[in-house]
């Protein structure tokens, strides 16, 4: 049973149990208002599920890429109520997500086929985040081919032919839950616990005080 | 861990027994001996039960105290090893110590082996003291035995704390405070006003090539340093997370992507933990510090109402505070620079590093605080019209920049000591001087200071000076408690709880500008 956290584009959390059948989502879209929301959240996802705190297994968090400051306030949550209940935290890539509900609406999930997609996200600042999934294959977790990366939306590659652009605007974490359990249930190997920012901090070290006299 | 206490029977003999020869491995008593003590009238035994494991016994301490005599000891006190740290070892010297009293003792006495320094710490801070030394008195060990005292005032009343009958014995809540509000991340775990841990990660060195703290490098540090700060804060305070009642947290005024972090950590730690949640004021908690000690020794109430200068690279503000948990009133705050911020770039200006608090106070030890007179904001009168609270290190910062730049121009030397120190004068002269008013026009002898900045060795001397000359009680707390800290936001937790507040929900957020008026943000 897992407690799923993503605040790369707005808030969601989920309860998944893919072996009871447990798919419980509560999410608000705003994108500026993560701390605010996080809590009660999580709160009424368990409570909703009928799930106490102790009996998860696992946390999964969305490591983004997203904006930012929203992005740390589900990361942080993530990894200090995996910590509060000893349980392991499971890093995820957002925008896998995103792919593999995808997949799953287009009946590809079970290893059919379906072509490439290339998941297309706000980076704020007039630039995009991309990633490129080729089609799940057996154990039903879409192949990350290229990304995350940060572009001007000119400068997003188009992926190979036939591939599927997806510009998505929310990250469902119960797919994000689906996706972990998959990749336990594969062995697949979770990626770093790092955020994906993407970007440097917006500063440049200090060269020496400005005159005040002309 | 939810603790009961009551009086110890001969069926807790089994339990105290395990006990006993856990912990006194090599000279435990035997089990005829201690049925023996429990079975006295003339002793006082409590056993500690742990709520959530009913009949788990965790702890244990016994007294001798035959009625109408004036000497009575401490025979015994133990607590298992995962019990230990949580207060459980005070509460039951209390509840010995007012039972000793009931008695009519004027004086209790133990004896605590030389090679055990915490439980000596502990007896201490209970103000037993030292009076002879028995030799080898443990065996086979050959360790020395203290022989401590206190002494009991006939008269004396027992104290709230440590009430009559033992099974109802008020215990305060363990409170965890995460304070994410600038460059420091901080968890501090309390228990009242006694403070158990107070661990802090800084992401000071990662601003210094920046010459200033830049918020998202600070909010990036705090999202890699909150779990294992908080890892930290359980392991100094030898407590673990479900033993913690409650769950506090600065929601502002500060960053607002540093807040975020906290806020969204303190949510998940509530929600997991199954504990109630308390937002709190950023600069409140500050005053809240005075009530903790930094050795960790029971701190003491705040005197109030009392004036507080706040002073850090962020903030610097006077405040009167009738009471801690409702009535605190903002009198002025700078109106442009906090005096931190001030240092900063004067440090720069005369190309010393950052943070430049410590490297002016350094500088300035050599030099003259009179050889240049800088401006000292907002001290004309007609400026004090509007702003007899506000302060103001804009124009301060301006004109040591211009200053310096002159004698760069004409080619000559800049004193760094004397401009070092005339600056520090200014500011520090500013600060105490609009305090100490402020205490003088509301009638308040007494000063709290906080923040980082107290840690100025100036602004202290001064401060103590112009307190003394007015007659004014200066109240500082220890630095590492000046400094952010989570203990801090702890401590203030547990007054708005024993106080009866309600817990904040879980629907706040970050507040960057959350006014002083509003202590706990619902």
């Amino acid at each position: 049973m897992l407690l799923a956290i993503d605040t790369s584009a707005g808030t969601s959390v989920a309860v998944v149990d893919v072996a009871t059948g447990i798919a419980v989502e509560r999410s608000v879209d705003d994108t500026m208002r993560h701390a605010e929301v996080i809590g009660a959240l999580v709160r009424d996802c368990l409570q909703e599920a009928g799930v106490r705190p102790g009996d998860l297994d696992a946390v999964v968090a969305g490591m983004g890429p997203g904006p930012f400051t929203g992005l740390r306030v589900g990361i942080a949550a993530a990894r200090v109520f995996a910590f509060a209940r000893g349980v392991p935290l499971l890093p995820v890539i957002s925008s896998a997500a995103i792919a593999l509900d995808h997949y799953a609406g287009s009946g590809a999930s079970a290893g059919g086929t379906g072509g490439p997609v290339l998941v297309v996200t706000d980076a704020r600042r007039r630039e995009l985040y991309w990633s490129i999934f080729d089609a799940p294959g057996a154990t039903g977790v879409p192949a990350l081919v290229d990304g995350p990366g940060l572009a001007v939306p000119a400068d997003v590659p188009p992926g190979a032919s036939g591939t599927t652009r997806i510009d998505a605007a929310r990250v469902s974490a119960a797919a994000l839950g689906r996706l972990a359990e998959r990749m336990r249930a594969a062995g697949a190997a979770f990626p770093a616990d790092q955020a994906l920012y993407l970007r440097t901090p917006d500063v440049t070290p200090a060269k020496g005080p400005k005159r005040v006299t002309a | 861990m939810s603790a009961r206490f009551r009086r110890a029977t001969s069926a807790d003999l089994a339990a105290i027994m395990a006990i006993e020869r856990a912990t006194f491995a090599t000279d435990a008593w035997s089990a005829a001996t201690m049925a023996g003590e429990l079975d006295s009238p003339h002793t006082h035994y409590l056993v500690v039960e742990d709520d959530a494991r009913p009949d788990a016994v965790v702890a244990y301490a016994g007294l001798l105290a035959p009625q109408g005599a004036s000497e009575a000891d401490i025979q015994t006190i133990a607590v298992v090893e995962e019990a230990r740290g949580t207060g459980l070892g005070r509460a039951l010297m209390r509840d010995l110590i007012a039972e000793a009293d009931r008695r009519g003792a004027t004086e209790v006495f133990l004896e605590v082996r030389a090679d055990n320094p915490a439980a000596q710490g502990l007896y201490r801070s209970l103000g037993f003291e030292q009076i002879a030394t028995r030799p080898r008195y443990y065996q086979p060990d050959g360790v020395d035995a203290l022989v401590m005292r206190l002494g009991l005032p006939a008269d004396a009343v027992p104290s709230p704390e440590a009430p009559g009958t033992p099974d109802a014995a008020p215990r305060d809540p363990l409170v965890l405070g995460i304070e994410t509000s600038c460059d420091e991340t901080g968890v501090g775990i309390v228990r009242g006003t006694a403070l158990l841990a107070n661990v802090i990660s800084s992401s000071m060195d990662e601003h210094a090539r920046y010459g200033g703290v830049v918020p998202e490098v600070a909010a990036r540090a705090h999202l890699e340093a909150i779990e294992p700060t908080i890892r930290a804060a359980l392991a100094e305070a030898d407590v673990r997370l479900e033993d913690i009642d409650a769950v506090a947290v600065t929601s502002g005024p500060g960053l607002a992507g540093a807040l975020m972090v906290g806020v969204g950590a303190a949510k998940a730690l509530a929600v997991a933990l199954d504990r109630p949640l308390y937002a709190v004021n950023h600069l409140v908690g500050h005053v809240g510090a005075d009530l903790l000690r930094a050795d960790g020794t029971e701190g003491a109430e705040l005197e109030l109402p009392t004036i507080a200068l706040l002073v850090s690279g962020g903030h610097t503000s006077l405040l009167l505070v009738r009471d801690l948990v409702s009535d605190v009133e903002l009198l002025g705050e700078t109106i442009d620079d906090a005096a931190g911020e001030a240092f900063d770039k004067v440090a720069r200006v005369l190309g010393l590093p950052y943070p430049g608090g410590p490297e002016i106070d350094r500088a300035a030890a050599q030099g003259d605080p009179r050889a240049i007179r800088f401006p000292r904001g907002l001290t004309q009168p007609k400026d004090l019209a509007r702003h007899r609270y506000d302060f103001s290190f804009s124009g301060v910062k301006t004109a040591v920049a211009r200053w310096v730049e002159a004698r760069q121009d004409a080619g000559e030397p800049v004193p760094v000591a004397d401009v070092a120190a005339s600056f520090r004068e200014s500011v520090v002269d500013v600060l105490t001087a609009k305090a100490v008013a402020a205490c003088i026009d509301h009638g308040m002898p007494r000063l709290l200071l906080g923040g980082g900045v107290v840690a100025n060795a100036r602004l202290r001397q001064l401060a103590e000076d112009r307190c003394r000359s007015a007659g004014i009680t200066l109240r500082v707390p220890a630095l590492s408690l000046c400094t952010d800290n989570g203990a801090m936001i702890a401590a203030l937790g547990a007054q708005l709880i024993r106080a009866g507040h309600a817990p904040s929900g879980l629907d706040f957020g970050a507040d960057s500008t959350l006014p002083v008026t509003d202590i706990q943000v619902a």
